[in-house]
């Protein structure tokens, strides 16, 4: 019986800025299906280690594959590739400013499907109803909240059925009940498509609502802390650092 | 307590017989009082309040930046309160990492490695752009032509009115500052050679370009520094689509297209603007015309024109580029569209005279 290949794996991954590392000893393995959050204090390089994860940036050392794909010896063709069956959530949604959001979610499926223009505006129509703009689909994105801008940005996302999802914050700014809402739809799109998403957040309730593995980032050693189901850091035993976020995460 | 009976803010030193230096503060600190300065010497120092009144945070500011570099700083003798703040201070500065000053050298060499990345970072964007020329011209980019066809429009339709102004300004200065100066050898009549040569081969071409730097290449930069801003540039990147491509090539195509055509423009707009001058003088309509007829040769007219497309390119390819580095902050968009026009018209200036030499070279 061969083992199932991992959607995500890094090994003693090392991420950082300009030339200065961030975070080192990154060492993740998911399979597919998997939803992995990504936590840490302010500052630690979660977003970093997504840019990194998700092959919009380099690492600095050691390995990252995604989708089977080593991203440090990949070539720009087959990063491209790698990125096309993945989908992004950047921290203020990103969607472009000068298009309406059905425009927005057409663009990847204009430039990247075989599709007459009639079946492309369908499927973008679909995508929006899936995250509930269906009546919002030609505002500008300066018309919309921010839970609807995150929303859009998901859909966009979802344009090209994606394998696996990256979200940078996504409940960021957001009121409980709209946060609510964002992690139904999440968990909703990971049992409907198996897609794998990995996300970056600090809000601990939403993580152990529907997170299945955490990676908990250490600020203070520039290294993974843990790398275990969220439940595991509620008991002060095994992760220290860990469960002192979480438990002053969750009483705040 | 009223205002009249706070006191003024003090603070003493004194040399204990361990070597250490004992710093006392006394009195009501606030931050709307000139603070106490002291000298004192030595890496290990003792503070006490005595008859220490009431204090803000000017008291512990004021111990924090006097003793943060000091190696042993004792604050035991303090009140609890004022401890804690200075404490906090210290704690959020250890935490942040060391902020050792540093030296001309140390700040030479992160000079030299700035600049050094700089045009690493340059020559990185000639290249994607050369790539993302070749990678259209063999139809394999994914290029935005719906920018195209904007940017023939901002860049050049709009850009109409400006170019006929300042080209026909050009054009009534130069014949002013001719005539002026012919008039003298009885050779007023050359003014039409000297106008239209210098629209034709030069001035008409220079003029567009730095036109095109102030108008063509700030929006630039302002455009994509601002989706840089905004992650835009990397949700491209996410779906696949090299912005370099995607959002270059067809700014730089566009205004590359219509900065020779608005230079023809100005080219014509500044011989009529000299014909004015001239006429208003010593010359009528038909002498001036004749002699710029006579004076404008074909190859003047294609030195123009080849000069004109190099300023194009020059001119939307640096608002492309600063546009893609700027930071992600408000400054840094701002500061991407003034380099973006400083980096543009330095460029087309050098770009001039290399194109003057090599002219001259060959005898063009």
């Amino acid at each position: 019986m061969t083992a199932v290949a991992p959607v995500l794996l890094c090994e003693d991954l090392v991420v950082g800025h300009a030339g200065h590392p961030v975070m080192s000893g990154v060492n993740i393995r998911l399979s597919a299906g998997k939803i992995l959050a990504i936590v840490g204090p302010s500052g630690c390089g979660k977003s970093t280690l997504m840019r990194v994860i998700g092959g919009l940036d380099e690492p600095m050392a050691g390995r990252s594959a995604l989708l089977g794909t080593d991203l440090t010896t990949a070539t720009a063709l087959e990063r491209e590739k790698v990125l096309r069956r993945s989908g992004f959530l950047f921290q203020g949604s990103a969607l472009f400013s000068s298009l309406t959001l059905r425009e927005n979610v057409e663009l990847p499926m204009r430039e990247f499907l075989p599709l007459p223009p009639h079946e492309v505006a369908q499927l973008a129509e679909y995508k929006l109803a899936l995250v509930g703009l269906a009546d919002a689909m030609d505002k500008l994105p300066s018309e919309i909240s921010g839970g609807m801008a995150k929303r859009a940005g998901i859909a966009r996302a979802l344009a090209l059925d994606p394998s696996v999802m990256f979200l940078d914050e996504p409940s960021a700014g957001l009121d409980p009940v709209t946060s609510g809402k964002l992690d139904e739809l999440v968990l909703k799109i990971k049992e409907s498509f198996g897609t794998t998403i990995i996300l970056v957040s600090h809000e601990v309730p939403s993580i152990l609502r529907i997170a299945d593995f955490c990676v908990y980032l250490d600020s203070d050693t520039g290294t993974m802390g843990a790398y275990a189901p969220p439940k595991d850091f509620l008991s002060p035993t095994a992760y220290a650092k860990a469960h002192a976020f979480f438990t002053l995460a969750r009483i705040s | 307590m009223s205002q009249n009976s706070a006191r003024a803010p003090s603070a003493r030193t004194e040399v204990l017989g361990d070597g250490s230096t004992l710093v006392v503060v006394a009195g009501d600190w606030t931050i709307h009082d000139s603070l106490p300065t002291i000298a004192f010497k030595g890496d290990k120092v003792k503070l006490r309040a005595d008859d220490l009144g009431s204090f803000d945070s000017s008291l512990p500011a004021w111990i924090y930046v006097h003793f943060k570099n000091v190696r042993q700083c004792d604050l035991s003798a303090l009140p609890p309160r004022l401890q804690a703040l200075v404490e906090m201070a210290e704690k959020a500065t250890l935490s942040a990492g060391p902020n050792a000053p540093t030296s001309v050298l140390e700040n030479f060499g992160t000079w030299g490695i700035d600049s050094t990345h700089s045009w690493a970072r340059a020559f990185d964007h000639i290249g994607q752009t050369a790539v993302g020329f070749a990678r259209t011209c063999l139809g394999r980019a994914r290029v935005n032509w719906s920018d195209f066809t904007l940017q023939l429009q901002t860049a050049g339709v709009d850009a109409l009115p400006i170019v006929a102004l300042l080209g026909f300004l050009t054009g009534l200065i130069m014949a002013y500052v001719g005539l002026i100066q012919l008039r003298q050898v009885g050779a007023t009549v050359y003014v039409a050679n000297l106008v239209s040569l210098a629209m034709t081969r030069e001035m008409g071409a220079l003029m567009t370009g730095v036109i095109a730097c102030g108008r063509t290449s700030t929006s630039f930069a302002s455009q994509l520094g601002s989706m840089n801003v905004s992650q835009e540039t990397d949700a491209l990147r996410s779906l696949g689509i090299n912005p370099v491509e995607y959002l270059a090539v067809p700014r730089i195509l566009a205004v590359t297209l219509m900065v020779p055509l608005l230079a023809i423009f100005a080219t014509f707009v500044g011989i009529f603007g000299g014909m004015i001058v001239a006429c208003a003088g010593d010359l009528s309509i038909e002498q001036y015309l004749t002699q710029a007829i006579l004076a404008i040769k074909f190859k003047s007219f294609l030195v123009g024109f080849i000069k004109s497309i190099a300023f194009g390119f020059i001119a939307a390819w640096a608002g492309c580029y600063r546009g893609s580095v700027a930071q992600r902050s408000a400054l840094g968009v701002g500061d991407a569209a003034t380099s973006a026009a400083v980096l543009g018209i330095t460029l087309i200036v050098i770009a001039d005279a290399l194109f003057a030499v090599i002219f001259n070279l060959y005898d063009f």
